[in-house]
Formats: C-alpha cells, structure tokens, sequence
C-alpha cells in the first residue's frame, strides 16, 4: 500500500493505493498516528484506488476509528470500489465508519 | 512454577584460543619435543602432553581428549596406520591431527593426509611460523567447539518449542467436531458433512462445530479471527469455551451471533475480531436458516435450481456493542447441499501471485457439486475433489488458515 496526504484546513484527505492487508500495518500506523496527534478535525479515507483489503485491513480500519473517536475526530470512508467495496458491505463496516460510496 | 522469562537458549561460555586447551605432542626426540612444548607454552597453551611413542600416544588420547593432536613424522616410521587408529579412537570429528616433519615425496604427503592428518607442517621452519601455524588450528577448534555447543543447545531450544507446539496443535484440534459427534449428526439427521481444517502454521485462526438442537434439527458454524498463528488460535480457544459453558440462543442463529459478539466485545483486543457464519438445518421443514457477522458468502446448492450465493452481511464479532444480526432462510430439501469456508479459499494467491477469487470457487463447487440433485460425486462428496483440484493450481502452504464445511442433506433411498 501507499498513500497521499492532502491537508484542507482541518480536514485531512488520504487517499489509499494497492493493498490493505498485514503487510501494510507500519505505514497504516503512521497515519492512525497522524490522526490522534496533529490536531485535525476531519479525516477522510479514499479508496477508489484500493484495491484489496482483507480481514486485517479491516482490523486497521476498526484501529483508525476508535483512534479517531478518542481524539474527537471525523472519519468517513469514501468511494470504495470492486473488492474493497464489496468486504465493507458484507462485514457492514459502513455502519461504524460512515462511508459515501 | 516457571518464572515467565522466555527459555531463549544459553549462550557457551566464553574461552580465549590456547588458556584452557589441551596438545597432545608425539615426539620420538625429547629435545624437539621440548622444543615444540616451549612454543606452545609461549602461546599461552597450559596443558601440554608429549609422548615418545604410538603406544604412549594412543594411552594419552584415550586418558584426557586433547584439542589438537602434533605428531612427527618419525613417531609414524613410514607407516600411517597410527593416523587411522587415531581416527578410529577420537572419531573422524573436528580434532586437529597435524603432522610434522621432513617429507621425501608427494607421494608421501599424500598417504599423510589420506590417513586423516588435517594439516602438514613441513620443517624446517622458526618457532614463530609454528606458532603461528599451531594458533590458527586451535583458534579453529575453539570456534568449532563454541559453534557445536551452539548449535546443540538450539537444538534442544526447537526440540523443546516443537514439543510444546505440537501439543498446542493437537489441543485446537480437539476443539473441532470429533468423528463421533459428526457420525452421529450424519446419521440422526441424513446428512454428510464433510470437513477441512487446515492452518497456515502450526496454530490457527479457524474453528468450526456442529451442534444437535432437537430431533430435526442441527447447528453448524465457521468462524475465523483475523490474522492467524498462536494469537488467533487463542481467540478460537475463547470461543470455544464461552459455547460450551454459556447457554445460548443456539436455535436462532441471528440470536446467537449477538450474543456471541456481546461476549467479544472487550474480550478481544481493538484490532481483533472475527468473521462468523451460524446456520441451523431444519430436517423437517427442509429449510436452512442461517446469520452472518462478516463471513463470506455461503453457497448453496440445491436440487435442479441454479447455484445460489447466499446473502452475507453482518459486522464481524467483537467490533461494536451495537451490533445486530439478521436471519436469512432458505429451501434445504434433501439433496441440497451447504459450502461453507473461510476467506482464505477464494483470497489465497496462486504461483504469479493472483488472488483465487470468489467467481473461481463458484466454478469449482459447478465442478465438484451434485449434479442435478444427484448424490455428490462418486458418493464420496465434493469436497476432497473440489480441495483437489484447488490444490493443484495453488501453492501450500496457504498464507491464511483455511476451513471449509460441505455439508450435504442426503437423498432417502426409494422402496
């Protein structure tokens, strides 16, 4: 995986490339971190150019929400497509991260 | 009890080359053995023996195992079977045997070594090249020593943590269904359930059950926590327990997978979860109703109808308290069939790399299936085959831990 920031205001976009499994667990971190640390109010995941996510991809996601929840920051998934989009229906993780598809 | 300090092997004791090692010297003339005996001793090397002859040789070695063995050619008198017997004595291991000496011809040199001799030392030559010849061999045999003392106590670490993990494996795989409780439903129920369980390493993160409710029907389920090895198989160690010790809406599988998730919830570690499918087979009503909490979809195979993919929608367990389940219902005659699996099935990579794909296992369970509500292939069910044919296009090991369930309802035999 590997990913650009875009900051607006307080409103951070990261848009997600590749793969979101195990392997990507450092850099994800990095960005779970970003979230808690540098005091922005909004962060937004996009994803329409992931391609992959797997149970553990959807474990870092789980990680960044409650990350975000503590430091009072707004999450939300966008545009997930293809495989990603179809993990996040069925494991219904829209419901705990809001996501725009 | 153990103190909770990890068994990490012990390191050997730490020696400095000659101090504490032992030369045997072989010498017919106690004026050149002298000799040598004083260049060792300059080395630092405190334990010197010299013999006059084989015999004295021979007594020596067998008394106290030197670390390096120094025998002039004359102590041999043309003759290299004191080599052999040396060998045969110590072994054919590490120990230095060097020779020392005028050589008259190649031929010579070559039955020396040919005999066992690790090393020539050709005369004449200054007290400091022997010395410096005599330090690289027992630098050598220190670290020879140091490695095998290495080496061994490695060994006993893997024999040790092998041990231990194998019982580890034997104590998850106790956790699935024995024969007898599959026997049993197979027979009470008419059905066929066949399984695979197959983790990436030695433990995984898989577990699947099967559970009689009543005289018509039966549960089964699949679960998979994320991530595999020692610490998803602890959560599987976890979820058994909390079926087997609390009463639970085991009849209602959207029920019973919330409050399975209100259990997990807080037990499992943040990034932690599972992917579960609970389903109950209604023998009487031929029905199959099922709930889902992440898992991939069920498919579902019934006589002269097309394949169906099941419905699947449901947040794993133990990510939120608020989550809720959902029933789903579907026609289960007999001659249907349920296949249930893990993610690892369609999200598994072949030899370039590629993922399996759901659409793959869809084609394979065509293949592999009853065929227009007939018993499935050969008698024997599709899963051995299906697994097969998988197998021959996808590398093992596997990255993540795989199960899958096939279970059939079978067809009452006519007259």
């Amino acid at each position: 995986m590997n990913y650009t920031v875009r900051n607006l205001g307080g409103v951070r976009e990261i848009e997600l490339r590749g793969q979101l499994t195990f392997e990507a667990n450092d850099d994800f971190r990095k960005i779970i971190d970003g979230i808690e640390k540098d005091g922005i109010t909004a962060c937004v995941l996009g994803l329409d150019s992931l391609d992959f996510i797997d149970s553990a991809g959807l474990g870092l996601l789980v990680l960044a929400n409650n990350t975000a929840n503590r430091a009072n920051v707004r999450l939300t998934l966008k545009h997930p497509r293809g495989q990603v989009r179809e993990m996040i229906e069925i494991s219904e993780f829209h419901t705990i991260i809001p996501c725009d598809f | 009890m153990d103190s909770s300090v990890h068994p990490l092997p012990a390191a050997p004791a730490a020696s400095r080359p000659g101090g504490g090692q032992r030369v045997l010297v072989g010498h017919p003339r106690r004026g050149i053995a002298a000799a040598v005996r004083r260049v060792l001793t300059g080395m630092g090397v405190r334990y010197v023996d010299v013999a006059a002859d084989a015999g004295g040789l021979l007594a020596a070695v067998e008394a106290e195992p030197p670390d390096l063995v120094i025998i002039d050619r004359a102590l041999l008198r043309g003759d290299e079977s004191l080599i052999e017997t040396l060998r045969a004595v110590i072994g054919r291991g590490e120990l230095p045997i060097l020779i020392l000496g005028r050589f008259a011809s190649l031929a010579e040199r070559r039955a020396v070594m040919a005999a066992g001799a690790t090393d020539l030392i050709a005369r004449p030559l200054t007290g400091a090249e022997l010395a410096a010849r005599l330090r690289g061999h027992l630098e050598n045999r220190l670290l020879n020593r140091s490695l095998q003392e290495v080496i061994r106590s490695l060994q006993t670490f893997h024999t040790g943590a092998v041990q231990r993990m194998q019982l580890a494996r034997d104590m998850q795989l106790d956790l699935l269904p024995d024969e007898a409780l599959r026997t049993g439903i197979e027979r009470r129920y008419g059905v066929r359930l066949d399984s695979h369980f197959e983790s990436s390493s030695e433990l995984g993160g898989d577990i699947w059950g099967a559970r009689p409710l009543d005289d018509d029907r039966f549960a089964v389920f699949l679960c998979d926590f994320t991530g595999h090895g020692v610490a998803a198989a602890l959560n599987t160690f976890r979820l058994h327990a909390l079926l087997e010790k609390i009463d639970l809406p085991g009849d209602n599988p959207a029920e019973m997978l919330g409050a399975i998730n209100r259990l997990l919830v807080g037990l499992l570690p943040e990034s932690q979860f599972a992917a579960m499918l609970y389903a109950v087979v209604d023998t009487a009503a031929d029905r199959l109703t099922y709930a889902t909490a992440g898992a991939p979809k069920p498919i579902i195979g019934v006589p002269d109808c097309p394949l169906r993919v099941g419905e699947s929608v449901g947040l794993p367990l133990g990510v939120s308290m608020k989550a809720s389940y959902r029933n789903r219902s579907v026609e289960f005659p007999p001659g249907a069939f349920l296949f249930l699996f893990s993610d690892a099935l369609f999200e598994a990579r072949d030899w370039e790399g590629r993922p399996f794909g759901y659409p793959g296992i869809l084609d394979l369970v065509r293949l592999c299936g009853p065929q227009g509500g007939a018993p499935a292939v050969g008698g024997e069910g599709g899963l051995a085959d299906l697994l097969d044919r998988y197998f021959a296009v996808m590398p093992r090991p596997l990255a993540d831990d795989l199960t899958a369930l096939w279970l059939t309802r079978t067809v009452p035999r006519s007259g």
